[in-house]
């Protein structure tokens, strides 16, 4: 009986030591995922500064340049630009972040924010555009500094509390 | 992607779908017009038919397809490929041309910055023309080009809109730089402003413009031919619809430096041309060697008259 107890306490303070990494990892995995948009929106405001690309052909260029987490969502995007099917840009950008960003680690949050950032691309003239992308890069920056700092805090915070955690759970059933 | 598609894909889901069962000869149409509110005419075999909402083709307007104000807004995106950013400059001049070289001019509200157009709003005009490649109907006008020791002569072809000349600028192109067996090809440096005569798409033609063809897209004609004389030595420069100041320094440039020019221009005759101001010029110290005269007398792309120099026919 007693060596059931101690298999399971070791279960409990595993999983929940395990959830604690889990959380720590997701946080640290976020800001690399913001990085990586933010250097992909770079690119995008360069192709659209410089050579006057139109969206459709600045996504495929992306999508083909990009190896990460965001190509399939970059793929899907170009693919139903150049279709011509019946729907919006903003309403292509919005369901495909909606469907191809679940295996990134941004929060609903950053999705939101995304989602409304393909509003407003492709609207009016080349400043507008530029605008755009330098006024969501900026919030994206501001985004990730707030999240740098506070990493390794947070990070600490996720691990403990995970091994916390089991051990109160134990406590408690014991 | 056929011409069909290749057309249809730019026009709102539901012109397409009407638009595609209208039993057409593509190479026989002209324009497609698009009126907020009218009905949807095209121009067919040189005649005005309007297309009705089960897609039929019928010459009175009562039973016509009336455009909605969505339509043509849906139909703008997809020219524009969402981006209608990137067509600032063509969207000044009031056209964009599109895959297949396909031109579409667009009328709406003006927006003026000091005093010059900024841009074109509420877009709620649009015409569709068709730009149609035929293979072979420079076979007759190209004798006329050439000297006994098949060097090109400078030529300026004219002719109203409408009755083929870039058509024609295009397979001279082509058969100038292909060559055949008693001819050797030339390299030609196209500079193609509007995208209209090789309709590149990503920098490649497609249209075929020859062997040893080079394309400057989308580039100034004035800018492009200095360009390509200095980057790319071409024995013949060919551009389209030459005629404002920096064109005409361009030209001149151009023909004394030993390249060949082959160019066209709006205009009935050669008198038109001679009252331009500027590339009346270049008429009177004849500087030009071959004057092709079109006109739509005899259909689409007719061979009026040909003229030397001094305006004698030939």
């Amino acid at each position: 009986m007693v060596f059931i107890k101690i298999i399971g306490c070791i279960l409990i303070i595993t999983s929940s030591t395990g959830m604690g990494w889990y959380f720590s990892g997701e946080l640290k995995n976020r800001i690399s995922d913001l990085k990586e948009l933010k250097k992909l929106l770079f690119l995008l405001r360069g192709d659209i500064r410089y050579a006057n690309t139109p969206l459709p052909e600045a996504v495929q260029a992306l999508s083909i340049r990009h190896n990460g987490k965001f190509k399939q969502f970059l793929t899907v995007i170009a693919n139903r630009l150049f279709e011509l099917g019946g729907v919006s840009f903003c309403n292509i950008w919005k369901e495909a972040v909606e469907k191809e960003l679940e295996n990134t680690s941004l929060s609903k949050k950053d999705l939101i924010g995304l989602s409304q950032f393909g509003e407003n691309l492709g609207y009016l003239d080349k400043d507008m555009q530029i605008n755009t992308l330098d006024l969501y890069i900026s919030q994206l920056e501001e985004e990730i500094n707030d999240l740098s700092q506070n990493v390794k805090q947070k990070s600490y915070l996720y691990n403990s509390l995970g091994i916390m955690g089991g051990i109160f759970i134990i406590i408690v059933m014991l | 992607m056929n011409k069909k598609d290749e057309l249809l894909k730019i026009f709102s889901l539901k012109l397409r779908t009407m638009l595609s069962k209208v039993e057409f000869n593509y190479d026989k149409l002209q324009e497609i017009r698009l009126r907020v509110n009218g009905p949807l005419i095209v121009i067919y075999d040189n005649k005005e038919f309007f297309i009705t909402g089960d897609s039929r083709m019928v010459e009175k307007d009562e039973d016509a397809y009336i455009i909605l104000k969505n339509e043509i807004r849906e139909t703008m995106e997809y020219i524009s490929n969402f981006s209608l950013y990137a067509f600032e400059e063509e969207i000044k001049q009031g056209f964009i041309t599109i895959t297949g070289g396909h031109r579409v001019g667009i009328v709406g509200k003006a927006v003026l910055d000091d005093n010059k157009i900024k841009s074109i709003k509420h877009i709620s005009f649009i015409n569709i023309r068709l730009s149609h490649q035929i293979k072979g109907c420079g076979d007759k006008v190209l004798p006329y080009l050439l000297d006994e020791y098949n060097n090109c002569y400078h030529t300026l072809i004219i002719s109203p809109p409408r009755c083929g000349k870039t058509t024609l600028l295009r397979d001279v192109i082509r058969q100038l730089s292909n060559g055949d067996e008693k001819r050797p090809g030339m390299t030609i440096g196209v500079v193609d402003e509007r995208s209209e005569i090789g309709a590149c798409y990503m920098g490649i033609p497609q249209n075929d413009l020859g062997i040893r063809t080079d394309v400057l897209d989308c580039c100034p004609k004035a800018k492009g031919m200095l360009m390509l004389i200095r980057s790319m030595s071409p024995r013949v420069i060919a551009v389209d619809e030459v005629g404002s100041g920096e064109d005409i320094d361009a030209i001149e440039y151009v023909m004394n430096c030993g390249c060949k020019l082959i160019a066209t221009v709006h205009g009935n005759s050669i008198e038109d041309i001679k009252s331009k101001p500027i590339l009346g010029k270049l008429v009177e110290e004849k500087l030009f060697e071959r004057y092709i005269l079109l006109s739509n007398a005899k259909g689409v792309g007719h061979l009026e008259d040909v003229y030397d120099a001094n305006g004698n026919r030939i």
